[in-house]
């Protein structure tokens, strides 16, 4: 195979790969956000999380970072579930009106972000880390790719699909749906909505904890890693349409391919583009891609 | 059936209803008029739970229902079908009937009731997969009431159906509004329509500034001279 193809499907698996993981976070932050009104700042953080322990477990008992993610996810999601069912109802009851709720939710998620960063911080140290987990190469038609990416690449969409699957196909996923468009009628078809928002925030934070489990295959972690992916989401959200599922997923791989190529020409450029392509996009279609 | 009793609710500071009484029986037609700004999308949504009264009591066959959540008033068998049609526009028209089957008490029996629903509105059937907002605003209405009848509901509120409709789509409504008491559903059917509206209910309240002004059998409040001349510019 000619060198140049060999690049371009590089590129492409490499630019598919952290754009699923972009994917994963995006459609998390765009459950909490598009529906819970929750914008998250400590989003990042549950990647942090998921990283570390996903690290830990490997290295020190010995735990799959595949087997990882079965249990790192539902813990996260538990924990998200009492956070919005605790705090944030309590929040979101109090305040006057929607604005001063969703204004006063992200200053607790501030609070959020310091409290988990030092945690991180005790439980781990403060230097980077990484492991090594599926590192060999396997060859797809003259081309070497590292085996962990083509895994990271492969779980990491079939959460995502797995994911909008069940936001459409079953009553709890009609029922987030439902909400995300008009809590208020929602609630008059018989939607609990205090439940429905709880479920969209631990959901969120368990696909943001899952995509720390498959990327810490391929990074370096520290416990302040996580604010850069909270702003990647932000934009990606943004750029696919607030809310829209679909909208996260393309968004996060179209931010995904053209941060690969950037990295390749230039890599201290990457995340100037995801800047500069969002800007002109935004001006194009000011709701979003998939927006209305 | 439903007993509203000296009801009290605000608006932030603004209080919007005052010492409202109210009395359903069960199988009639009740009808509740009064001007925009009267209070009566605030009266329903304080019978559905999406607001909560600062005084006063609500009963339903028996058992309190305001502080209840409205998910738990739509399991008792209280569907509000709100003014402006709020259909999920996003959704196909068959997703939002099924939402209407959302409480688990009506979930299981949904594809039975879906049934129910397009025989008395068969165009819906027709339009099962069409996103619902690329339907007309008349078909959007029958979405709209045969999704407050997936629940299966015992009482029916129905906040100004025929707002926005033509005139021959208003009878249409005014006519599934009746075969639905033909059935068994008792209805609260709050209307601008007041002709209309008296004609086919029993028993009417008159909301005027949060305060019930009038109320009693329509037969009476269509000979009155202040609803003759207030309502129906006579």
């Amino acid at each position: 195979m000619p060198e140049s193809i060999v690049t371009i499907l590089d590129v492409a698996i490499g630019g598919l790969l952290l754009g699923s993981i972009y994917a994963l976070i995006a459609m998390g932050l765009s459950l909490q956000y598009g529906v819970a009104r929750v914008l998250n700042i400590a989003h990042g953080e549950f990647i942090m999380i998921g990283a570390f322990c996903t690290l830990t477990l490997y290295t020190v008992v010995g735990i799959n970072p595949l087997v990882c993610l079965a249990i790192v996810g539902p813990v996260i999601f538990v924990i998200g579930f009492l956070i919005q069912r605790t705090l944030f109802t309590k929040l979101r009851t109090s305040a006057p009106n929607q604005a001063a709720y969703e204004g006063s939710s992200m200053l607790a998620t501030f609070g959020f972000m310091f409290i988990i960063q030092n945690i991180a911080l005790i439980a781990w140290g403060a230097d980077y880390q990484a492991y090594t987990y599926l590192n060999f190469g396997v060859n797809i038609g003259g081309a070497i790719f590292s085996a962990n990416k083509l895994v990271i690449l492969g779980f990491s969409i079939g959460i995502g699909v797995g994911f909008y699957t069940f936001l459409a196909r079953t009553r709890m996923g009609k029922g987030i749906r439902s909400a995300a468009q008009d809590a208020t009628t929602a609630s008059l078809m018989g939607v609990n909505i205090n439940h429905v928002l709880a479920l969209c925030f631990g959901f969120g934070a368990a696909m943001a904890g899952m995509a720390g489990v498959l990327y810490s295959m391929r990074i370096t972690l520290n416990p302040f890693m996580g604010l850069q992916y909270t702003v990647i989401a932000i934009i990606i959200i943004v750029l696919g349409g607030l809310g829209s599922i679909p909208g996260a997923f393309l968004g996060g791989l179209i931010l995904g391919l053209i941060g690969e190529i950037v990295t390749k020409i230039d890599p201290s450029l990457s995340l100037a583009a995801h800047y500069f392509m969002f800007l002109p996009l935004i001006l194009v279609r000011p709701k979003g891609i998939f927006g209305k | 059936m439903l007993e509203v009793n000296n009801i009290n609710t605000f608006y932030g500071r603004i209080q919007a209803l005052w010492d409202v009484c109210l009395k359903i029986e069960e199988g009639e037609i009740a009808a509740l008029i009064g001007a925009n700004g009267a209070g009566k999308s605030t009266l329903l949504n304080t019978i559905s739970g999406v607001i909560h009264p600062t005084s006063g009591s609500i009963t339903f066959l028996g058992q309190r229902i305001d502080g209840l959540p409205p998910h738990s008033i739509v399991e008792l068998g209280i569907s509000h079908i709100p003014e402006g049609r709020k259909l999920f526009t996003d959704m196909s028209v068959r997703e939002n009937l099924e939402m209407g089957a959302y409480s688990s008490r009506v979930w299981k029996q949904k594809q039975e009731t879906l049934e129910q629903v397009y025989q008395l509105f068969p165009v819906l059937k027709e339009r099962a997969k069409q996103l619902a907002r690329t339907l007309s605003g008349g078909e959007q209405q029958m979405v709209a009431m045969g999704r407050g009848l997936m629940s299966r509901p015992k009482l029916c509120i129905i906040d100004e159906p025929s707002n926005g409709l033509a005139p021959k789509l208003v009878t249409e409504v005014f006519e599934k509004i009746k075969s639905l008491r033909e059935q068994g559903i008792t209805i609260l059917l709050i209307e601008q329509n007041v002709r209309h509206t008296l004609e086919i209910a029993d028993h009417a309240c008159v909301l005027e500034n949060g305060r019930i002004a009038l109320e009693g059998d329509c037969d009476e409040l269509l000979k009155s001279d202040h609803i003759r001349k207030a309502y129906l510019g006579l």
